[in-house]
């Protein structure tokens, strides 16, 4: 699904990722754990095509081809998706009328006939069941006034609604009360699948509880120092990220 | 337009023997005080910003009777078409073409004077409104009677049209009776060559009154328009200021409202967009001179190329004016570097125990938000859409009549698709 290969990527003549590689195959979830800085969000801005980030060497596949070249848009209509750790404020621009332009854009890019009004309400409507939102947003402009967790949730409503098959979830965790992370990792868990894959970048252990990766990558200075499965999580918890500094 | 070019249509006008004698006076003093003022140049301190040499260095003619449409109209080209409208072609009524509800008594200015035993005080505030007054066409005047609802909004289209070079200076008086109400759509559209509109509007709202003014300023490029609009508020009377304005090189608003009854409450809001070398410029003037009363300025300016525009916004709230409560806001997007606003919002406060706020922001689109909708699969020149889409949406959804607002966002996905660019 995705090839990273000796990646050199930075930000502003900044070199930040210095030579990393990561193979996700169909159906795996991986987690990316590291500190502030590490270069987490390099990585996930790298992958989805964000504007600013330059990649010096190496390269990043996906389904077979490279898409360093690729615009953010048409990664996002090959099907990878990101959780924003930040998700954006867009005043004015409605929640509906958002998804639905973005949901018949890849209907159209898959040679689907595009969603009415009604039916994409009835889809809406059942996706927001699963993650306990309320119809009202459906009115609300994206993310205005929007508490963190409802953030979060619409992202993952997001995802449910276009149904990547790479799935990039950054911080997914940060800013989430417990009931809040149970109802996301809910919603991730049931989308789980063996078509499926999952990059999920996070500080800590306390996502991987309810979402288990099938490996755990700790990131230090741009680089993957030790990878592992769940219980290098649990390690980590324990003991830091020192011991694994040279 | 020169001195000598400005007397010459000033002795025309008053050769025209159509006009009844008693308004010779009026506009000769007018044309006086004029001429005393002089066309403001930058030096003023309210014309900082807007060179007005487009007005300056064109000779424009006064419009005679030849300048009316010797043959029909189409004014379906101009939207709207369920709307009761009245037409104004080159500063010439069209009473073929225009229908008004039959509880609204329309009259042409001068008959209006008559009414009012030409004891009408006329606009002063801005040199053009005595250049109005000196040179003024007929002109048309509503009146709404007492408890007079309306049930459809009425449309006054301006057409400015042809290749000589014509000043007009169209002047409107509305009056709306205690506990009256009434929609107005004030449309200046028209394919013509260098133009020069100059037109006054005098709006009275008595006790418990209620008007909901919407302007479309929609001019050809070659356009100049100036808006001269002045708004007498009485007693727990509302007014409601929805202006459009997408056209003419060189677009003026000078709009001055007076609160002098207690409880009155009035709502001015603005949508600019420019493009090219337009300039729009939106001097707004609320006075609370009576206590207890609300109000709002809202100005949005969008501006592509080299297009410029200002925000000139000022409440003053009088030492009487207790308990006021204000707000104004002006927000712009700047779609290009080479593009300009000055943004000047100013509150003069002469008293305590009121509530007023106000704030400006000019910025670019942001590129957060741009990469997000990106991230959704929309390519960047949607996604600069929908972001200029949602900033502009707030002050389109609050025109509730279904034609307008249809006919409005026609109008704003036209330009939004020629201006968005990558």
């Amino acid at each position: 699904m995705l090839d990273i290969q000796d990646l050199h990527a930075g930000i502003d003549n900044k070199e930040i990722l210095k030579g990393l590689s990561l193979s996700i195959r169909p159906g795996e979830m991986h987690a990316v754990m590291g500190r502030n800085g590490s270069g987490k969000s390099t990585l996930s801005n790298v992958i989805t095509g964000r504007e600013g980030y330059y990649i010096s060497k190496g390269d990043i596949r996906y389904k077979n081809t490279s898409i360093i070249d690729w615009p953010p848009e048409k990664r996002a209509l090959e099907g990878i998706f990101m959780s924003f750790q930040y998700p954006v404020i867009m005043p004015g621009v409605n929640n509906t009328y958002f998804l639905k332009a973005a949901l018949n854009a890849k209907r159209n890019h898959n040679g689907k006939k595009e969603f009415d009004a009604a039916s994409f309400l009835k889809l809406i409507k059942e996706k927001l069941e699963t993650l306990d939102m309320d119809t009202s947003y459906l009115q609300r402009a994206v993310n205005e006034g929007f508490s963190g967790g409802e953030k979060k949730r619409n992202e993952i409503l997001q995802m449910l609604t276009l149904e990547p098959e790479l799935a990039i979830l950054d911080e997914t965790d940060s800013g989430l009360d417990i009931d809040a992370l149970k109802i996301i990792a809910d919603g991730i868990n049931k989308y789980r699948s063996g078509k499926r894959s999952f990059l999920v970048i996070t500080h800590y252990q306390r996502l991987l509880k309810y979402i288990e990766p099938d490996f755990i990558h700790v990131l230090i200075d741009g680089k993957f120092v030790k990878s592992g499965n769940k219980e290098l999580a649990l390690e980590l918890e324990e003991k830091g990220y020192s011991w694994l500094e040279s | 337009m020169s001195v000598t070019n400005f007397q010459s249509e000033f002795n025309k006008i008053m050769n025209c023997d159509y006009f009844s004698e008693k308004v010779q006076p009026i506009r000769k003093k007018a044309f006086t005080n004029f001429l005393k003022k002089g066309i403001p140049n930058k030096k003023w301190e309210q014309w900082r910003f807007t060179d007005l040499s487009p007005i300056t260095n064109i000779d424009f003619h006064i419009s005679d009777t030849n300048d009316a449409p010797n043959q029909d109209i189409d004014i379906l080209k101009y939207g709207m078409i369920d709307i009761p409208t009245i037409v104004i072609y080159n500063g010439h009524y069209q009473e073929k073409l225009s229908s008004v509800p039959p509880e609204i008594k329309l009259l042409s200015c001068l008959d209006y004077m008559e009414l009012k035993n030409w004891n009408v005080e006329q606009p002063k505030d801005s040199p053009f409104d005595l250049l109005n007054t000196a040179l003024m066409d007929s002109g048309i005047c509503l009146i709404a009677d007492k408890n007079y609802q309306t049930k459809s909004a009425i449309r006054i289209l301006f057409i400015s049209s042809g290749t000589q070079h014509l000043i007009s200076s169209p002047r409107v008086h509305i009056d709306l009776k205690d506990s009256s109400s009434m929609t107005i759509i004030e449309q200046h559209t028209g394919d013509s060559e260098e133009y020069f509109l100059n037109g006054s509007l005098v709006i009275t709202l008595k006790n418990n009154s209620k008007l909901s003014h919407i302007r479309l300023q929609e001019n050809s490029n070659k356009t100049i328009n100036m808006g001269n609009i002045h708004v007498q508020q009485e007693e727990a009377s509302h007014y409601t200021f929805h202006q459009f304005a997408y056209g003419s090189q060189l677009g003026r608003l000078n709009l001055h409202a007076d609160l002098n009854g207690q409880g009155a409450e009035c709502f001015l809001n603005g949508l600019t967009l420019t493009n090219n070398k337009q300039h729009i410029d939106n001097f707004v003037i609320t006075s609370h001179n009576a206590p207890h009363c609300i109000s709002s300025q809202n100005f949005k300016t969008v501006l592509q190329d080299h297009s410029t525009g200002v925000f000139n916004g000022r409440t003053i709230v009088s030492k009487d004016a207790t308990k006021t409560d204000s707000s104004q806001v002006n927000k712009n997007l700047l779609l290009s570097t080479n593009a300009l606003i000055n943004s000047n919002p100013q509150l003069e406060i002469h008293t305590d125990d009121v509530k007023c706020s106000h704030g400006s922001t000019t910025g670019e689109l942001d590129t957060n938000a741009l990469f997000y909708i990106q991230s959704r699969g929309l390519d960047i020149i949607s996604a600069k859409m929908l972001l200029i889409q949602g900033f502009a949406s707030e002050l389109i959804s609050k025109i509730s009549d279904k034609e307008i607002k249809n006919y409005l966002l026609n109008q704003f996905n036209s330009w939004l698709e020629n201006n968005t660019k990558k």
